[in-house]
């Protein structure tokens, strides 16, 4: 848009930035708690293997990653033990992020409303079934961010696919409310009050934007089948069709039919190697073999994430009786291609660590974004209220709905990690309270908001998430073998990682609670000028020797923009 | 090491950027400077981003190299981003 269209809008009574200024404040408001969340939980499942191998103690740290083609071996020959009769195997292999093996397989008996599959996690080395405590471990932040808890999970996954779209249109609203979003690119003024977190909310969002854009609409792909099913059911009517459909999309393939003949598995291992030659010893994913023991049996190993931004399965097929090469799966369709990139994008698997730290980063700034955002939503009306000391009810629900989720989910997460440690090995379903551990810290912090002062619960509960986060290292030295010191010495990084991020996470939410509680109340400031909105922020917006401001030049008048900064 | 000669290109490049800008020319040097100089760091901030989307792109292909230049320009502008902050911040309060 050009700007000199916008200026002359500006002065009517309703232009477009005006407009958009509107469906920036109240998309964001709307879905905004749940935005966070999804937000955070996302963020931190970018380390979600990490996040479980923590949770999981017992597990040895895995120094180096051992051969895949021997491990596969190892599992499948456990399989044919622990899994007879089962015309499913699928065995995830251990990889540099991932300690363990771990296989599900298809339960020959299942009965409708039965469970179909039965898993277990298996040690490399020896390809036995590891008893660990029983947690879901990174896990829960990862399913918790597209489709919740305590609700059925297609339930979750539209209001997850709905809070994406609000989130897209705050992105493209927000973009054209500030029209100088990308020119004043490094134009910032340190001042204080509302204008700092304008800025600090602009900053966040401008740095971050082609992240923030990316993540929300490759988010909404992967679910499209979900959301957008009517092209795929129009295009695809036979079973057959279906099924090549699914072969496109995924490496995970379906037992045919079996042809009653007995015929042994072919080594698993040498099939593994050919496909090690091809994509490298430590890229293998997946071992999937259809029908074991059976003349009809089907092998399929499937390329690994790293190295490549597409989620497109690529796979090799095998006889799993004579161990020879049917199908070289290496590529798909264009259209399959493109969702395969936006799809791993999203879950930015294929990068190696410096990659995934600078994904968290930016997340985590996206998670600000959102947070700055809320917190904005009170402070710039909190001056306009008629009597500040007693704000509407709209208002105190925002507010206290906004301490709830911002300092709250900081409270839950860490309880989540206390209960890991805590809760004793024999408790019956021990993994799902760690979950609703999870919810009944989350719900304490909401009825704390309710009940105490704003600001009081603010700071108060921004200690209480600092303390907690503060202490799991120690928490951790206390009931595991594995201190920092420990894991720095044997060169553990995943735990000495989970470790030094949860005291820099602490320190953030120390900081925050210090200047939460060194920020002067507004309220004295609404009393004295209750009748002067405008001049008031024009004031604060002039810094000496900084004559050209931000975003004020043109829309400077009108009370909604006025809310906007 | 791919990523820090991403890196580093980057890092000059918005660094050069901003410093092109005469508020923030004002701010760290007391001045404006002269507008040819001015003009050798807008250029030289936008040879630096090239060179590290090149460098990118030869290490690690299109498709990787496009998402860790997308990270590393992101870091880089954060992080000249608050440095600028933290110099402001300095000088106001002195």
């Amino acid at each position: 848009m050009s700007e000199k269209r916008a200026e002359s809008a500006a002065p009517k009574p309703r232009g477009i930035r005006q407009t958009m200024s509107d469906l920036h404040i109240w998309a964001g408001l709307l879905l905004g708690w749940m935005l966070y969340a999804m937000f955070l939980t996302g963020t931190v499942s970018y380390f979600k293997n990490e996040i479980s191998q923590w949770a999981r103690p017992e597990l040895a740290h895995q120094a180096s990653v051992p051969d895949p083609a021997d491990v596969a071996q190892r599992v499948a020959g456990e399989l044919g033990r622990l899994a007879a009769g089962s015309s499913q195997w699928s065995i995830g292999l251990p990889s540099a992020r991932e300690n363990t093996a771990e296989a599900f397989w298809r339960l020959a008996s299942a009965q409708p409303g039965q469970r179909r599959f039965g898993q277990a996690t298996f040690d490399p080395a020896t390809g036995h079934k590891v008893t660990a405590r029983d947690t879901t471990g990174g896990e829960f932040f990862y399913r918790f961010h597209f489709q919740f808890h305590y609700m059925p999970v297609l339930w979750g996954r539209w209001l997850a696919g709905l809070a994406a779209m609000f989130m897209l249109v705050a992105i493209v609203s927000g973009v054209i409310t500030h029209k100088k979003i990308f020119t004043d690119f490094f134009t910032f003024r340190w001042a204080k009050g509302q204008r700092s977190w304008l800025d600090a909310h602009n900053a966040l969002s401008v740095f971050g934007l082609p992240f923030h854009l990316m993540i929300t609409y490759t988010g909404l792909v992967t679910l499209m089948a979900l959301y957008m099913p009517y092209g795929e059911r129009l295009a695809f009517k036979t079973p057959q069709e279906r099924q090549q459909l699914t072969r496109e999309l995924n490496a995970f393939i379906q037992p045919g039919k079996p042809s009653g003949r007995a015929a042994e598995l072919a080594p698993v291992a040498d099939m593994v190697r050919q496909a090690q030659a091809l994509w490298g010893r430590d890229n293998i994913a997946r071992v999937t073999i259809t029908l074991p023991g059976d003349a009809a049996s089907r092998v399929a190993v499937a390329r690994g994430e790293e190295g490549r931004a597409s989620m497109s399965p690529q796979y090799l097929l095998f006889e799993g009786s004579s161990g020879r090469l049917l199908e070289t799966h290496d590529s798909v369709g264009p259209a399959a291609e493109t969702r395969g990139v936006m799809y791993a994008l999203h879950l930015g698997r294929f990068g190696d660590t410096v990659t995934r730290w600078l994904y968290f980063l930016v997340s985590l700034a996206g998670t600000a974004m959102v947070g700055t955002g809320l917190v904005m939503w009170t402070v710039k009306r909190r001056r306009k209220l008629p009597d500040p000391a007693r704000p509407h009810l709209g208002f105190r629900l925002v507010e206290r709905l906004n301490i709830a989720t911002i300092a709250g989910l900081s409270i839950a997460m860490a309880t989540f990690l206390w209960s890991n440690r805590l809760l004793p090995g024999t408790l019956a379903q021990r993994g799902e309270w760690e979950i609703h551990a999870f919810f009944i810290a989350w719900a304490l912090a909401l009825a704390h908001a309710v009940l105490r002062p704003p600001r009081r619960a603010w700071i108060e509960l921004l200690w209480v998430g600092a303390a907690m986060l503060a202490l799991l290292p120690v928490l951790n030295m206390l009931t595991t073998d594995r201190p920092l010191w420990r894991s720095i010495a044997e060169g553990d990084w995943v735990f000495a990682g989970m470790d030094l991020v949860l005291w820099a996470l602490a320190a953030l939410h120390v900081k925050l609670a210090l200047r939460t509680a060194r920020h002067k109340a507004p309220v004295p400031r609404g009393a004295q000028s209750p009748r002067t909105k405008a001049p008031a922020p024009a004031g604060e917006r002039t810094v000496p020797s900084v004559p050209r401001t931000t975003f004020d030049a043109t829309h400077g008048a009108t009370p909604s923009q006025d809310a906007l900064r | 090491m791919s990523h820090l000669a991403i890196f580093l290109p980057s890092l000059l490049g918005f660094s050069a950027l901003a410093l092109a800008m005469e508020r923030h020319q004002e701010s760290v040097f007391d001045r404006a400077l002269p507008a040819s100089l001015t003009r050798v760091l807008r250029n030289l901030g936008w040879a630096a981003l090239l060179a590290a989307l090149a460098v990118a792109v030869e290490t690690q292909g299109w498709g990787l190299g496009l998402v860790s230049y997308s990270g590393h320009t992101s870091a880089s502008a954060g992080l000249v981003f608050g440095l600028l902050i933290a110099w402001q911040r300095r000088r106001s309060a002195r």
